[in-house]
């Protein structure tokens, strides 16, 4: 019997929107494409990384993100993958980890289209308001599509 | 002491006569065997319950003449009874290490009990409890604790001291050293036990003499080394095959 379950996280969901992204990126499959140093491919590989290895948290992560990926995203395909971050966000509130493989994608998809980092609050209502203050269509998409 | 039947040893004489005997595992952990042999020994002993407590061990309630044949069987199983007056406590771990916890990103189960073979019983100047958690959410309270472990990286730990749990008066540890590896650890774990042995009035918890004394005393004099808190395995995963 389970009483409650970590493995109700379904990582492989989130990675799934990030091959999206993938799919309609220039370099894919080119000698450009260099994992490490896009936010889409730094997120896949810490996913994989966590799958793999059967861990949650990166410890240090967050600080390799690559933040100089500068190539153009737009808001409509970002926001699935912001959303589903949002559904499989465990909402730990105090507890939360910048370091959660969840959290670290969040953070990628957030430099794709956001100025200015977000703080996350550790709830997802908190959340999106705090979206909103940045990017109102970004915030109103993520909002429609984790309701979908 | 006021209930307790036997000086050092958990055993307390309880409103209804009975003993509680407090019965230590590996930092809560038994065997399948040692868990069922535990409760049939309770069962043939008669025993009205058992319960678990805050410290992750097992309180067995007897009839005060059933307390031979139960220490008896108890070491057969191979447990013991938890210490008790002024030593080191049983170890307080959460189930982080290699196999279990996701959330975790150390060891604290293998540490906490490698801690508890080595240090429980010791005499100090009054209890002394410690706690390890696998990562900052710290399931133990580690700050509740008077030597608080909190894994902070793969392989390395915060160490925080002085906290009390257990008390009307509760207090937070404060943290001494980061980024500690495990055998920093113990040596941070000596030192304040040297230092608290050295400088405590008898009977006085170790917060009390860090508020006597102030924490400078107990923040540890040696070199720590620089650890970097980067998870190394997945810098070398991210990069493969670029």
């Amino acid at each position: 019997m389970i009483i409650r379950s970590l493995n109700e996280i379904d990582l492989q969901s989130i990675y799934k929107h990030l091959e999206k992204l993938c799919a309609n990126c220039d370099k894919i499959k080119s000698p450009a494409c260099k994992e490490s140093a896009c936010l889409i491919g730094f997120s896949k590989r810490a996913l994989r990384f966590s799958m793999e290895n059967g861990v949650l948290d990166i410890p240090g992560a967050n600080k390799l993100i690559p933040t100089r990926d500068l190539k153009t995203y737009y808001p409509e395909t970002v926001a699935p993958g912001l959303a589903e971050t949002c559904r499989q966000c465990r909402q730990c509130q105090d507890n939360h980890s910048p370091n959660c493989v969840i959290a670290l994608t969040r953070t990628c998809l957030e430099y794709t289209t956001l100025s200015q980092e977000i703080d996350y609050p550790g709830s997802v209502f908190q959340y999106l308001i705090k979206v909103k203050e940045q990017n109102k269509t970004l915030s109103e998409l993520i909002a429609a599509a984790i309701k979908t | 002491m006021d209930g307790v039947i036997i000086m050092g040893e958990a055993i307390f004489r309880q409103k209804n006569k009975q003993i509680a005997v407090n019965v230590i595992a590996a930092c809560g952990v038994m065997t399948p065997r040692q868990f069922a042999g535990l409760g049939k020994i309770a069962e043939d002993l008669e025993s009205s319950g058992l319960k678990l407590t805050s410290r992750q061990t097992v309180i067995v309630l007897l009839e005060e003449d059933k307390l031979p044949a139960f220490k008896e069987e108890l070491q057969i199983l191979g447990l013991n009874i938890s210490p008790f007056g002024n030593s080191i406590r049983a170890v307080k771990a959460c189930s982080g290490n290699a196999e279990l916890c996701r959330r975790a990103i150390t060891d604290a189960l293998n540490i906490g009990i490698e801690i508890q073979s080595k240090y429980l019983g010791q005499p100090v100047p009054d209890d002394f409890k410690i706690a390890v958690a696998g990562c900052p959410r710290g399931c133990t309270d580690p700050y509740c604790a008077d030597f608080g472990i909190i894994g902070c990286s793969r392989n390395l730990y915060n160490i925080a001291i002085g906290g009390r749990g257990s008390s009307g008066n509760p207090l937070h540890g404060r943290t001494i050293a980061k980024k500690c590896d495990q055998r920093t650890v113990f040596q941070v774990l000596d030192f304040v036990l040297d230092k608290y042995r050295k400088f405590a009035e008898p009977e006085e918890r170790l917060c009390k003499t860090i508020s006597r004394l102030g924490i400078e005393a107990f923040t540890p004099n040696f070199q720590l080394p620089e650890k970097n808190d980067v998870d190394e395995e997945f810098v070398a995963f991210l990069t493969s095959g670029e």
